[in-house]
C-alpha cells in the first residue's frame, strides 16, 4: 500500500508539472488561435480544482491497472502500460476530432505529448511500485 | 495468448462501443448537444469517429487479453470500471477548460462507466486463455 501511494504521488507530481508545461506554456499559441473553443483563463482558474481531481483520477486508475496486471515488471512494464493506454487515448482523440472543430495540429501535438507523458508516467510507476511479496513472473 | 478469441473479443467490443455510443451520444444526449451547438461540428467526421472507436476497442481488448486474460465477465466488468474511472478523470479536466455543461459532464461520466463496464463484461465473457497458459 505504501508503494502504491508513493507511485501515485510520484506519477501525479510529474503529470501535474507536465500538464502545466505543455498546456500552459508550449501550446499557448495554438490555444490562442482557437480561443472560442476554450473557457476564458479566469473561468479556467475558478474551475482549476477539477483539473487537479481529474488528473488524480487518471493517475489512480493508471496505478491500479499497473498494480493488478503489470506489478513486478518494473520500468519496462510501466512503459508498456503507458503505451497501451496512450493508444486508447489516441483513439479517443480521433473521436473527439470527429465531433469537435479542433485544428488537426492540436490532435497531433496532443497525441505526441500524451505518448511522452504516458511513457514517463509508466516508467515512474514501474520504478516505484513493487508488489508486496516476491512475485514469480 | 489465444489470438482467435482475442480477435473475436475485439470485434464484439468494437460493435458494442459503436452501437452504445450511437444510442448514448446520438440519441439520449442529442438535446444536450443541441443546447451547446456552437461547440460541435455541424456534421461529425464519421470515418474518423469509427476509426477512433476501433482503436479504443483494440487497446481496451488488447490490454485485457495480454494482462488480465481471464474468461470471466465479472472480472472484465471490473477492468472496464477502472478504465471508465480513467476516462472520467479526462472528462473532469475537459469541464475545467472547455465550456461544456455540468449535465453533459455527468452524462459523459455515467456513459463511460456503463460503456466500459459492459464492454469489459463482453470481452471477459468471450476471451478464453489457451489451456496451457498461466492465469495471473
Amino acid at each position: 500500500m505504501k508503494r502504491f501511494v508513493l507511485a501515485f504521488i510520484g506519477a501525479y507530481v510529474f503529470t501535474f508539472l507536465w500538464g502545466w508545461l505543455l498546456n500552459g506554456v508550449v501550446l499557448n499559441d495554438v490555444y490562442a488561435e482557437t480561443a472560442t473553443l476554450w473557457r476564458p483563463r479566469s473561468e479556467m482558474m475558478s474551475l482549476f480544482h477539477w483539473i487537479v481531481i481529474g488528473q488524480a483520477l487518471v493517475i489512480l486508475a493508471f496505478v491500479m491497472i499497473y498494480a493488478c496486471g503489470f506489478a513486478g515488471g518494473g520500468v519496462i512494464a510501466g512503459i508498456r502500460l503507458g503505451i497501451m493506454l496512450e493508444i486508447a487515448a489516441i483513439g479517443m482523440h480521433l473521436a473527439i476530432y470527429a465531433v469537435w472543430p479542433y485544428p488537426g495540429k492540436l490532435i497531433v501535438y496532443g497525441s505526441i505529448a500524451g505518448l511522452i507523458e504516458m511513457v514517463i508516467t509508466g516508467a515512474i510507476v514501474g520504478a516505484i511500485y513493487k508488489p508486496r511479496t516476491t512475485a514469480s513472473a | 495468448m489465444n489470438h482467435k478469441r482475442g480477435f473475436a473479443a475485439f470485434i464484439a467490443a468494437f460493435v458494442f462501443i459503436f452501437f452504445f455510443e450511437f444510442i448514448w451520444h446520438g440519441m439520449l444526449m442529442k438535446s444536450s448537444y443541441l443546447e451547446t451547438a456552437s461547440l460541435w461540428r455541424s456534421q461529425p467526421v464519421f470515418p474518423l469517429l469509427m476509426l477512433g472507436q476501433a482503436v479504443v476497442a483494440f487497446a481496451f481488448t488488447g490490454l485485457y487479453v495480454s494482462k488480465v486474460g481471464v474468461n470471466c465477465p465479472v472480472t472484465g466488468a471490473g477492468y472496464g470500471v477502472v478504465i471508465g474511472i480513467l476516462c472520467a478523470g479526462g472528462d473532469l479536466i475537459r469541464l475545467a477548460v472547455q465550456p461544456i455543461t455540468v449535465k453533459i459532464l455527468c452524462l459523459w461520466i455515467a456513459g463511460g462507466l456503463i460503456e466500459f463496464a459492459l464492454a469489459g463484461a463482453l470481452v471477459g465473457a468471450i476471451y478464453k486463455p489457451l489451456s496451457n497458459s498461466t492465469v495471473a
